[in-house]
């Protein structure tokens, strides 16, 4: 392990290749671009290759590709090229293709204030995508996190066949901090499962005995047959109600029962706690120090830090808030997450802080609305 | 413990060279934490240069990227001076460069008011590096970090050709 002074888009950059990224696909965008400056210049070191595409929709096509030739492989983008991104991430979800999406949001809607950062993607990250179901979303709020969760985005999409969202912002993207980075052998990294019967047998998307099916890629002997349509274990076309459920249920269990082992939270005082500051992405850190400072004064604080924020973890969730009685979700956005969450904690008052602001919301904006509600 | 450090100047100062290798010396150099946010005017000279780092010993209070009270302050210009003495609390160890500063505010600080931009053009060679002249100095009064440490910083940062120089600027008060 060694220490860097890194900002969270180099942090992302650096943990991709830590996880064995291979290939890079892009198309440049604000604040993401030194995301792919980097790799550019770096990747090609470790034997992997960058490649700029004439936009969003065939960089992510390219990204599936490589993944299908089992290379690791990214993407990164801000809003405008997510939602170009959106078409092809349906077809990595049906298709089933591991791959990462560092998406660092910025000021929208539209190209609203492209150098300035904002909480406004949450949803679209996760529900964006046509065919209803949900890709696992994780959300740093450090560099160091930032680099952490690069990697778990990478063994989650590995483990489970599924494309994943590093949701990021442009406050991470620019902030720099201390970051303790991995050497190969002290970080677990994790690579997709290989059918282990001969290619005669080999069905592409059987489970076989779980929920994930072991991956073949092209090159390594067997039939492979990438399939947008709905299709059965072999990978054939079944216009059929009873394959369409098989596949979707099946689609959204592997997700769904994974939550509990996604879910990451870090927190404060929480085994003191009345008042629950809930909160993610760089608006956490508003959140931390607003908590501080309303103990200072008094009030039984606490500040829970979501790392991953989708699939939602709802059991974890209840029994994690479980003595608090009131939660504040605190956004740089309209009140989004919060959205989530309401229908979640059920049991007690949850209230939104919605703070819209270009930058980091200051503490003590934080601290006034949630006062102004105790 | 947990300080938050505040250097501003004007554009073409080197502002952000400087945050960047004392962030870094602390980073890469010292146990302890540090987060740091740069802000900077699109214009390449004269527009607001400001880095804000928050240091602590302990991961959780190094918790912040933004300054709200200053403990330790670098200002390099007037204009940046007066933006910014309210985010400078009471007792803080304040440095100025006496070379662009004229007028400082009466607050209850440790000032160290040192003509950074002169002693460069006529002590060291080049006005340049009147950043890194006064980041010895900073270093030097508040020990936040090892010199050797900065030096290591330095010569990670700046381009091969500078390095010899930025030492030399370095060391001025150092050796004082």
């Amino acid at each position: 392990m060694r220490y860097e002074y890194l900002t969270g888009n180099i942090a992302i950059a650096e943990a991709s290749i830590t996880s064995g990224l291979r290939f890079y696909a892009g198309y440049p965008i604000t604040p993401t671009s030194d995301i792919f400056e980097y790799l550019a210049r770096e990747l090609p070191k470790y034997g992997g290759h960058v490649i700029q595409f004439e936009d969003e929709i065939a960089s992510i096509n390219a990204v599936i590709g490589a993944s299908w030739a089992c290379s690791k492989a990214m993407t990164a983008t801000s809003g405008p090229g997510f939602s170009l991104m959106l078409e092809a991430l349906s077809l990595a979800v049906i298709t089933e293709t591991p791959l990462v999406v560092a998406y660092v949001m910025r000021t929208g809607p539209s190209t609203g204030v492209p150098t300035r950062s904002g909480q406004y993607d949450v949803l679209q990250s996760t529900y964006g995508f046509h065919g209803g179901l949900v890709i696992p979303v994780l959300a740093p709020s450090t560099p160091q996190e930032a680099y952490d969760l690069t990697i778990k985005a990478f063994n989650v999409s590995e483990k489970l066949r599924t494309p994943v969202v590093l949701l990021s912002d442009a406050v991470i993207a620019h902030t720099y901090g201390k970051v303790a980075m991995r050497e190969k052998g002290e970080v677990e990294v994790v690579e997709r499962s290989k059918p282990s019967v001969p290619p005669s047998e080999y069905r592409p998307y059987d489970p076989v005995d779980g929920l994930v099916p072991p991956m073949a890629c092209f090159g390594d002997g067997y039939g492979v047959l990438v399939e947008s349509l709905t299709h059965d274990e072999r990978g054939y076309y079944s216009p059929r109600t009873d394959s369409q459920r098989k596949l979707m249920w099946r689609l959204y269990r592997k997700i769904a029962e994974s939550a509990g082992q996604i879910f990451e939270y870090s927190s404060l005082y929480l085994d003191s706690c009345d008042v629950a500051l809930v909160s993610y992405g760089s608006t956490a850190l508003s959140a931390q120090v607003a908590t501080k400072v309303l103990r200072e004064r008094g009030v039984r604080a606490c500040s829970v830090k979501f790392k991953t924020l989708f699939p939602v973890y709802e059991e974890g969730l209840a029994k994690l808030l479980e003595g608090v009685e009131k939660v504040f979700v605190v956004e740089n956005n309209t009140g989004l997450y919060y959205r989530e969450l309401r229908g979640v904690l059920k049991d007690r008052e949850v209230v939104s802080v919605p703070l819209i602001d270009l930058d980091v919301p200051p503490p003590q904006e934080v601290v006034e609305v949630v006062s102004k509600w105790l | 413990m947990r300080i938050e450090i505040l250097i501003a100047g004007r554009g073409g100062q080197g502002i952000l060279l400087l945050g960047h290798i004392l962030g870094a010396a602390i980073a890469k150099y010292t146990n302890l934490h540090v987060l740091g946010s740069e802000i900077y005017a699109a214009e390449t000279r004269g527009g607001d240069s400001r880095v804000d780092l928050v240091v602590a010993d302990r991961e959780e209070e190094a918790d912040f990227i933004k300054v709200v009270r200053a403990d330790i302050a670098l200002f390099m210009h007037q204009l940046q001076l007066d933006a910014y003495e309210s985010l400078v609390k009471d007792g803080a160890l304040v440095f100025i460069d006496r070379s662009n500063v004229t007028s400082v505010p009466r607050r209850n600080w440790r000032v160290y008011i040192e003509p950074y931009t002169d002693i460069a053009e006529k002590e060291v060679g080049s006005g340049r590096v009147a950043n890194v002249v006064a980041l010895g100095h900073l270093v030097k009064t508040t020990s936040i970090v090892s010199p050797e440490a900065v030096e290591k910083a330095i010569a990670e940062t700046v381009p091969k050709e500078w390095v010899d120089l930025n030492i030399k600027a370095f060391r001025y008060f150092l050796a004082r």
